[in-house]
């Protein structure tokens, strides 16, 4: 009883505390406070609701939005938005990123995972998710690879080989969380999507890379989160927008991120 | 000189002993043999691993043998840099097997490269003082050169000389260990090897192989020689099973804490593997290999005895040794049968991976570990003719 009394007593003190409103707050706080709530919400929704990520990985996925703070480290900083539901898994960008950057047989660069969803009681949803290289910002694969052969462009961000480093030890592949790398016997090194950094990247002046030129639903959406005027920054700078990243846990802080539509 | 003078005039005789370690070189060649086609044809074609399993049973016995170096490296300093008398008849002996082990871990990571040839070059034109595996490999090689500088002060009775070596290749050999868990634990998306008490369970199971190692290779030793145990050595042995009885409880401990993962996940970082280790399909493997020979078997074995009983003690150890090497397999490969992306409700997503060893990765292991035996036995000849092994 005593408890209640002393928790009422607490109660009416802050009662008398003067209201101090939200007018005063300056715009830069609102925004970081909308930031971070639009981070939250797209992690719980693209996570803990949709049964992606387990609980525990909300800290991780919180610390792993940072990224949108509007600090980008690089210029231009590629991204690649995948507007998921728009997928119906054509298979076009995975054709076209075999041809284009003459991937071996013996593995794929890009691929398209098919999820069947729980959305209701007894009722689930087909989703076809793309998964690629998500060049991230903190790459596990970068950090283990002994020779350097596998490294951060410094301009742009993109992860990228050096193949004649490559000593074949796979640890960047057993690092990676996105299973987005493969031994290409053929070249005798490992082999990963470079935002076809040699090919179309650079036919198209930094504009387009094969898979996204390739989707006829726009899926892929390409483009530098350094320039507000592509579509890509667009995408994920909407207010409103929920937007996730896959395995936020590992604050990996991926450049890859997904959007329902 | 002084080695010109130990040599006796039988140097060159041919008998049991030499034709062992001939049949021991022989299949280890006939095991590392598959690991030159496997290097010329390329590992996709003859090995079990995956884009998904990158790392194959060959990691294994490369971390066994490190850690086993690592574990005989600390036996060996406790009488020749901490100066503890009882231990100091062991001396050269655990020395030489720290030598040669670490030498057949490093060959079995180097047979594990698709391009080892490209190591000397890059790890040194391109470094990446990032990478734990850029240290681990520099440290484990520095280690090797200050135990051949070891034990060849050792060989010329320069004691002070092989101390300071000692001493330098202890402090490098922890750092190695600890910088292998690390290399293991920041594999983002396979948190295994990731729990906390990772350095102490690495570091305590070093030494207990280690402590394993030369109470079995001394017992195999006096066996092949057809000698007993000198006073000094049967007291060096019977604090080193000391030691093991020590360490196996706290190897208990640390099996206890893995066993409470595979139940309870708040126990463990990764409870997807834990509960494929502990309840699923690696049980057996589990129960059998970590709990059973790795630790219950020696440590009753060891109590039953009091330790006293060096046929025995063999017998501990090398129940300890198998169960060890049996633990370090499944460190390496029941993470990564967890699917990368088994949380998203992929169909036809596998619940785990599968891994089954290829004959030339079998082939390559069993060749490891001949390699070491043939090191062990030629180490034991010469030795014996240049009266050094004491």
């Amino acid at each position: 009883m005593k408890v209640n009394k002393e928790e009422s007593m607490k109660i009416e003190d802050l009662k008398k505390l003067r209201n101090e409103g939200v007018e005063n707050i300056p715009s830069v706080e609102r925004r970081q406070f909308l930031q971070f709530g639009l981070a939250i919400t797209g992690v719980f929704l693209g996570g803990t609701v949709l049964s992606l990520t387990s609980a525990k990985n909300v800290e991780g996925a919180v610390s792993g939005g940072k990224i949108l703070d509007g600090n980008y480290p690089y210029n231009p900083h590629y991204t690649m938005v995948i507007r998921e539901k728009h997928c119906i898994d054509c298979e076009k960008c995975l054709v076209a990123c075999r041809k284009t950057n003459n991937v071996s047989i013996h593995g794929y660069r890009t691929t398209i995972l098919e999820r069947s969803v729980p959305v209701a009681p007894g009722e689930r949803e087909r989703i076809f998710m793309p998964i690629l290289c998500n060049h991230c910002n903190r790459p596990p694969c970068v950090r283990v690879c002994p020779t350097s052969a596998t490294f951060k462009d410094k301009v742009n961000g993109i992860v990228r080989m050096n193949i004649s480093k490559c000593i074949g030890c796979k640890t960047c592949m057993a690092a990676c969380p996105y299973n987005a790398r493969f031994f290409d016997e053929e070249i005798r090194a490992i082999d990963k999507c470079n935002f076809c950094y040699d090919t179309k990247l650079k036919e198209s002046n930094g504009k387009i890379t094969a898979c996204a030129d390739a989707c006829p639903a726009n899926v892929r959406v390409f483009g530098d989160l350094t320039n507000p005027e592509t579509p890509a920054y667009k995408l994920i700078h909407s207010a409103g927008k929920v937007f996730w990243v896959l395995r936020p846990e590992l604050n990996s802080m991926p450049n890859v991120f997904y959007v329902e539509k | 000189m002084i080695l010109e003078n130990k040599i006796d005039s039988n140097f060159i005789t041919f008998g049991r002993q030499e034709i062992l370690f001939l049949v021991l070189a022989i299949i280890s060649a006939i095991g590392l043999s598959f690991g030159a086609h496997a290097l010329l044809v390329g590992h996709d074609n003859v090995f079990g691993t995956s884009r998904e399993i990158p790392w194959g049973i060959l990691i294994t016995p490369y971390v066994f043998f490190a850690c086993l170096s690592t574990g005989l490296c600390i036996v060996c300093s406790l009488g020749q840099v901490f100066n503890i008398e009882v231990f100091k008849p062991i001396i050269n002996r655990t020395a030489f097997l720290a030598l040669i082990t670490m030498a057949t871990g490093l060959m079995c990571i180097t047979i594990e490269l698709e391009n080892p040839w490209r190591v000397p070059f890059f790890a040194l034109l391109s470094p990446h003082p990032s990478s734990n595996i850029w240290w681990k490999t520099t440290i484990y090689s520095l280690y090797m050169i200050f135990m051949v500088f070891n034990l060849l002060s050792l060989f010329m009775k320069n004691e002070k000389r092989a101390r300071i070596f000692a001493i330098i290749a202890l402090v490098t050999v922890t750092m190695g260990n600890l910088n292998m868990n690390s290399d293991m634990a920041i594999l983002g998306g396979r948190g295994f090897w990731s729990e906390n008490y990772m350095p102490l369970y690495f570091l305590s199971l070093s030494t207990l192989t280690g402590c394993a190692a030369i109470l079995l290779f001394t017992w195999i030793a006096n066996k092949l020689n057809n000698e007993t145990a000198s006073k000094a050595e049967d007291n060096a042995l019977r604090a080193t099973a000391r030691l093991f009885m020590i360490l196996l409880f706290g190897v208990l401990y640390f099996t206890g804490v893995k066993i409470m993962g595979g139940f309870s996940p708040q126990f463990t970082k990764n409870p997807e593997a834990m509960f494929l280790l502990v309840q699923g399909d690696f049980a057996p493997n589990f129960w059998i290999g970590e709990v059973f020979l790795a630790v219950v078997l020696p440590l009753l074995l060891v109590l039953i005895t009091k330790g006293k009983n060096k046929g025995i003690l063999a017998i501990a150890s090398l129940s300890c040794l198998i169960g060890s090497f049996s633990l370090f397999y499944h460190l390496v490969i029941v993470g990564q049968l967890i699917p990368h992306y088994f949380q998203f409700n992929v169909v036809d997503l596998p619940k785990y991976y599968s891994y089954t060893p290829s004959l030339h990765e079998s082939m390559i292991t069993v060749g490891a570990i001949f390699f070491f035996l043939a090191a062990f036995m030629f180490g034991e000849i010469l030795f014996k003719k240049i009266n050094f092994g004491k």
